[in-house]
């Protein structure tokens, strides 16, 4: 696996590298959510297609990474062409058909399949760029891929390369800062004006769908006070089964509420506004104008625009969240170029060790015709020592070996990791390597 | 002796530049590593910075006040350790670059208007008249830091009032733990002031040559002092809340640089002696 020049790892030359690793898959640039959804895959159904794969002798090692927005497989092939086709058939083919008749799905190799894992692991080939939950999703698939034992050597290496680039893109760049959801900006929103969200009280008005999405929101992120107010009873069975011991108030009473809450979100299908500056200017006295974080999601709106103007309150609807997504999104966009050398990084780093791989078997060729002409020349000297220093006499010569060979072993592993082919034909020569001993 | 006078300056502005760096880092990028090491930096360089005075007082044998550059440094070192008492209070570092960015600039005044030998003035010697010169400076720096703050509030109150998010948005710490340092640097300017106050009149009133109940600096100040107390009081009684509390601090600012300017360029009074 040759590194690249671009230190995205981006557009890598493969016409030199060993063709083992292979990967294939659809995501939500090559496939419809409907193919998607079809395709995705449970943990069970993971561990199966991990299991069927690791049954086919074209396959040495396998890794499958399935999400809402791709389903990955992983290989290292024993012989390519095979192994391509086993990922195809066993993960496509034979349960959604339309996948490969349609060509929605990618095919890559060796440092472009290595470049794609990384880039997946940092956020960069998600659907909203940077977004957290992949990394974890990543890291879930491989510990299931160690369970079932279809690690080997080069995928481990691999996935601990994209944990690491993964982890470093979050921690050294703000590829994953900043809101890019409504509810997430929601609770941005509230971060900016309160020392801590967990703590806050919050009334939801209307108990349909984007208001118990932000009311979810808020709840994953600590808030522990989560309050209704619907009109009638035909949402307060789903309302509580989702926020168990969230109280579902009157719709009538929602001002005394405020009075008592820190944040409030709008989202009723009301014509009318149903919050009024007037009513909430004597709330904001009661509340002796501590600050008061109102959300409009209604469309159209539910907080009337005069309510902006009053001391402490601070209004924001679906105009204003949208900005703030937006700019939060160009904000993650600028971090691509610094996400993309730490992947470029780590991909050197793994594509070093995966050449030095290629040294491997003459090092141990290497060491082991050295242990045999040790072992003959003290085989053939062993009885003129005496019995007592047998021992010590084995010890002695395996030590000088090991010390002979130490150095030539360590340069023969970075002459593979250069990919120093003359240097590695030149200790064949020297040694007397991949000849036929007898 | 001469080469501490030299060089200690010079060092500190440097420790104040790495640490204004730091902090600079830690606003503009949320590095975690410039977050671990800002304020480390930070207290280093008021630990140097203490030694330093305490060593000026030695050596001179006075309140390091004596010349313009003296003074310049120790409201280097005022501003200095009322940020530090603020980050501590609100938790938070994101405001530094603000704060510890005045300091940096106040030593470079300070090194720039360096004096290798400052007056000897019998006034300056007395124990009494070094701590009320301190206290002073505290207290005013303290109004200084508020009124930073403040601006920092209001820029961001009116951020999330409107629909629009600068490059600020984000970066400031929430309004709520802008409001906490805000009053933590008008406490504590007051509690300085009122101790500079006190102190002062302790130790004027053992000067029978002097008529200090008429002094225009004296009665500025404590016309600075009744106003700032007051802006308490009423925040206090929750009368008044961050952004009336913001707007306050810069307006007293305001006032007290003008009086102050005022008092010392038209008025001649018992201060002016000094």
């Amino acid at each position: 696996m040759a590194s690249s020049d671009n230190p995205a790892g981006g557009a890598p030359t493969t016409a030199d590298l060993g063709p083992t690793l292979l990967a294939v898959g659809i995501d939500h640039r090559s496939a419809p959510l409907e193919l998607r959804e079809r395709v995705a895959l449970s943990r069970e159904e993971c561990e199966g297609l991990l299991l069927r794969l690791m049954a086919r002798p074209e396959v040495a090692e396998a890794y499958v990474l399935s999400t809402c927005n791709r389903t990955e497989v992983y290989v290292r092939a024993r012989e390519q062409e095979a192994a391509l086709r086993a990922a195809l058939e066993l993960t496509f083919t034979t349960r959604v058909p339309e996948v490969e008749h349609e060509g929605r799905f990618w095919v890559l190799h060796d440092a472009e399949a290595a470049r794609h894992l990384l880039a997946v692991a940092c956020g960069l080939e998600s659907m909203v760029l940077g977004e957290p939950e992949i990394l974890g999703q990543v890291k879930r698939s491989a510990e299931l891929a160690e369970r079932v034992g279809t690690f080997g050597t080069v995928i481990k290496r691999l996935l601990r390369s994209a944990l690491q680039a993964g982890r470093r893109a979050r921690a050294e760049t703000e590829i994953g800062e900043g809101a890019v959801s409504l509810g997430y900006s929601v609770v941005e929103l509230a971060r900016q004006i309160f020392a801590g969200v967990e703590g806050r009280s919050c009334l939801v008005l209307g108990g349909g769908e984007t208001a118990t999405m932000a009311a979810r929101s808020l709840a994953e992120k600590g808030v522990r006070d989560l309050r209704f107010a619907v009109r009638g009873t035909h949402r307060h069975q789903a309302l509580q089964e989702e926020f168990p011991g969230s109280p579902i108030t009157s719709f009538q009473d929602r001002y005394a509420t405020i009075s008592e809450c820190d944040l409030l979100i709008a989202s009723t299908s009301a014509d009318e506004p149903v919050v009024e500056a007037g009513e909430l200017r004597q709330v904001m006295r009661q509340r002796r104008a501590r600050p008061l974080l109102v959300v409009d999601l209604g469309v159209p709106r539910n907080v009337a625009p005069q309510v902006r103007r009053l001391e402490n309150v601070f209004l924001h609807d679906l105009d204003s969240l949208e900005h703030l997504i937006a700019r939060n999104l160009e904000r993650r966009r600028l971090h691509v170029p610094q996400v993309e050398t730490i992947v470029g990084e780590e991909l050197r780093q793994f594509d070093a060790w995966y050449q030095g791989l290629e040294a491997e078997p003459l090092i141990a060729e290497l060491q082991r015709r050295a242990e045999r002409i040790r072992r003959d020349e003290v085989d053939g000297a062993r009885s003129r020592f005496p019995a007592e220093v047998q021992d010590e006499l084995d010890r002695l010569t395996r030590a000088l070996v090991r010390k002979i060979l130490h150095h030539p072993s360590t340069r023969l592993r970075a002459g593979g990791a250069e990919r120093d082919l003359a240097h590695l034909e030149l200790a064949r020569d020297l040694f007397q390597l991949g000849e036929d001993e007898d | 002796m001469d080469q501490i006078a030299r060089f200690a300056p010079h060092a500190l502005l440097l420790a104040y530049a790495a640490a204004t760096a730091a902090y600079g880092v830690l606003f503009s990028s949320g590095s975690k590593k410039a977050s671990r090491i800002a304020s480390p930096l930070l207290q280093v360089a008021i630990a140097l910075h203490l030694a330093y005075l305490g060593w000026l007082t030695w050596r001179w044998a006075q309140f390091p006040a004596a010349t313009v550059s003296q003074a310049l440094t120790v409201v280097a070192f005022a501003i200095a350790i009322v940020y530090l008492f603020l980050e501590w209070l609100g938790g938070e570092r994101a405001t530094g670059v603000w704060l510890v960015g005045q300091v940096l600039v106040f030593q470079l005044l300070a090194v720039a208007l360096h004096e290798a030998q400052p007056p000897k003035r019998e006034l300056f010697e007395h124990p009494l008249f070094g701590i009320h010169v301190f206290l002073a400076l505290l207290g005013y720096a303290a109004f200084a830091v508020a009124a930073s703050y403040g601006f920092l509030f209001l820029r961001l109150y009116r951020e999330l009032k409107g629909t629009r998010f600068s490059v600020f948005y984000g970066k400031l710490p929430p309004l709520e733990v802008l409001e906490r340092m805000m009053s933590g640097a008008l406490a504590m300017g007051f509690a300085a002031l009122s101790g500079a106050l006190v102190d002062g009149v302790v130790w004027a009133v053992q000067l029978s040559d002097v008529d200090w109940q008429h002094d225009p600096m004296i009665l500025l100040t404590f016309a600075t002092w009744a106003l700032y107390g007051g802006a308490l009081l009423l925040r206090r009684l929750r009368r008044w809340q961050g952004r009336q509390t913001a707007m306050a601090s810069l307006a007293g600012l305001g006032v007290i640089v003008v009086s102050l300017v005022a008092v010392h360029t038209l008025v001649v009074g018992f201060h002016r002696s000094f």
